[in-house]
């Protein structure tokens, strides 16, 4: 009875304290609902590769990428590199917050590549990661029997053979409001390889990260790290690879807007398929190219009724 | 006479809850009106109590749970002006100054002085509105202005043309009784 007694008084005391502080009430109820982490990331790409991240429903991104020639092309011939340019112009719409589709088209080897890219898991108090799905096809519109960069003669005998696919798992957490970083496996598979050596289907590694500066700056980086058998290739063909591990480092800087990436990379390829199957040019060897996009976003969401 | 007790705590318990008025879908927003750029957000999430017994009332959001047209603004607003990273929440604790009694139907023009906390910056403040109870439940109407420098919430020069320094604010909660 006492025992009683007291669990009683225990309890109505304990309920009257409990509404003494109605801010810790709030904070209780607050408590149960997920706190998802904002912005890992500014943009939907890093640099030449993408990010997790989506963009607002009904928002549409218009990218504009640039990549200059080699700095190393010369002044007198070349202008180091800024007298050439390969482009890439794309728009990305997001169906909903988590679901981005887009279109683009490039200069090398005027390519079309159309995306779809998906939000599977949002980084929060419970989730450690965010993960995003991407999936791409890029079609080769180049006349048959043109050369390719790497020197060999590129012939297409049907138009399935232009087609490349790309499967990709986007790992990202953001570690804290500075720093964030992104794990890329990605698997690439080209309907005809450009020599009979060559893999049709390829794995890579990719990694990633950006760091701020501050409100408007960050220092972004990526590595995507080719898993082809070089030595085999070497072996077989009588030739060194031809192709190298993309590397790029740059800033983003963001203004209302707009977001600018400035850049330097050994790629000129602007979709997975060429920096990641095709990058011809190696840090060692002096071929860095300068490069920026710049992403321009609208909405096209209605005004919030109040 | 031990189930008396009983009861009598029961009862207890059951009254000290019943004064509450709560809710976890309360609305504010606010407006920022310049001659370049007007911008507005709603958040509809905002958990708020009133304790009827003692007249305390308290107001509790998540800063991003704002809802803007524009997710780049809003993307601004949480990380570059109220960093809700570092500060996720605002929040209001205070008092109404009248001597009413909520449980009674009616409508009440009040003031509630306490402190607001915004952007990790807590200040003393006045707030004026409406309640209007009908013993069950009760509408809060208040309008406010919020000073950016008060609360430290620094506007880079760039856009400073395009942010009023002077933010108005808007609350509509309607409470249940619990």
């Amino acid at each position: 009875m006492h025992r009683l007694l007291l669990l009683c008084g225990l309890l109505s005391s304990f309920q009257l304290v409990a509404q003494d502080d109605l801010l810790a009430m709030l904070e209780k109820e607050d408590a149960k609902k997920p706190t998802y982490t904002l912005a890992t990331f500014k943009a939907s790409r890093l640099i030449n590769g993408q990010s997790v991240e989506t963009i607002a429903k009904q928002h549409v991104n218009f990218w504009i990428s640039h990549r200059f020639g080699a700095i190393n092309s010369g002044f007198i011939d070349n202008f180091f590199g800024l007298d050439e340019a390969r482009i890439r112009l794309g728009l990305e719409y997001a169906v909903t917050d988590n679901l981005l589709v887009g279109a683009g088209r490039s200069t090398i080897e005027k390519t079309y590549d159309t995306f779809a890219k998906y939000k599977v898991l949002r980084q929060s108090n419970k989730m450690p990661v965010t993960v995003t799905a991407f999936g791409s096809v890029a079609s080769n519109t180049m006349k048959t029997g043109y050369t390719m960069e790497s020197g060999t003669v590129m012939r297409f005998y049907n138009n399935l053979q232009r087609q490349s696919y790309l499967g990709q798992v986007l790992i990202a957490r953001k570690f804290s409001d500075k720093l964030s970083l992104q794990l890329m496996p990605t698997i690439l598979h080209n309907n005809l390889a450009e020599s009979v050596y060559m893999e049709n289907t390829q794995a890579a590694m990719g990694f990633g990260g950006r760091y701020k500066l501050n409100n408007r700056l960050s220092v972004s980086a990526e590595y995507y790290y080719n898993l082809v058998e070089k030595d085999e290739y070497e072996e077989s063909a009588g030739q060194k690879y031809p192709y190298h591990n993309s590397f790029a480092i740059g800033f983003d800087i963001e203004t209302g807007g707009h977001v600018f990436q400035l850049h330097v990379s050994n790629s000129r390829g602007m979709i997975e398929k060429h920096f990641i199957g095709q990058t011809i040019g190696s840090w060692e060897n002096g071929d860095i190219f300068y490069g920026f996009n710049i992403a321009r976003t609208f909405s096209f969401e209605p005004k919030i009724k109040k | 006479m031990k189930y008396l007790i009983t009861l009598f705590f029961i009862c207890l318990v059951w009254t000290a809850n019943a004064q509450l008025f709560t809710t976890q879908t309360g609305e504010i927003s606010f407006f920022s009106k310049t001659p370049m750029e007007d911008i507005d957000a709603v958040n509809k999430q905002v958990g708020s109590i009133i304790n009827s017994a003692t007249n305390e009332v308290a107001v509790q959001m998540r800063v991003t749970n704002f809802i803007f047209p524009n997710k780049l603004m809003q993307e601004h607003f949480n990380e570059n002006y109220l960093e809700t990273d570092k500060y996720p929440n605002a929040t209001f604790k205070g008092k109404i100054k009248e001597s009413i009694d909520l449980k009674v139907a009616g409508t009440y023009a009040v003031t509630a002085a306490g402190t607001a906390t915004i952007h990790g910056v807590s200040r003393p403040v006045e707030l004026k509105g409406t309640l209007v109870s009908t013993g069950k439940t009760v509408a809060l109407t208040c309008l406010f202005d919020i000073h950016l420098d008060e609360y430290k919430i620094d506007i880079p020069k760039i856009v400073f043309k395009k942010i009023a320094e002077v933010i108005k604010v808007k609350g509509n909660i309607t409470y249940t009784l619990r």
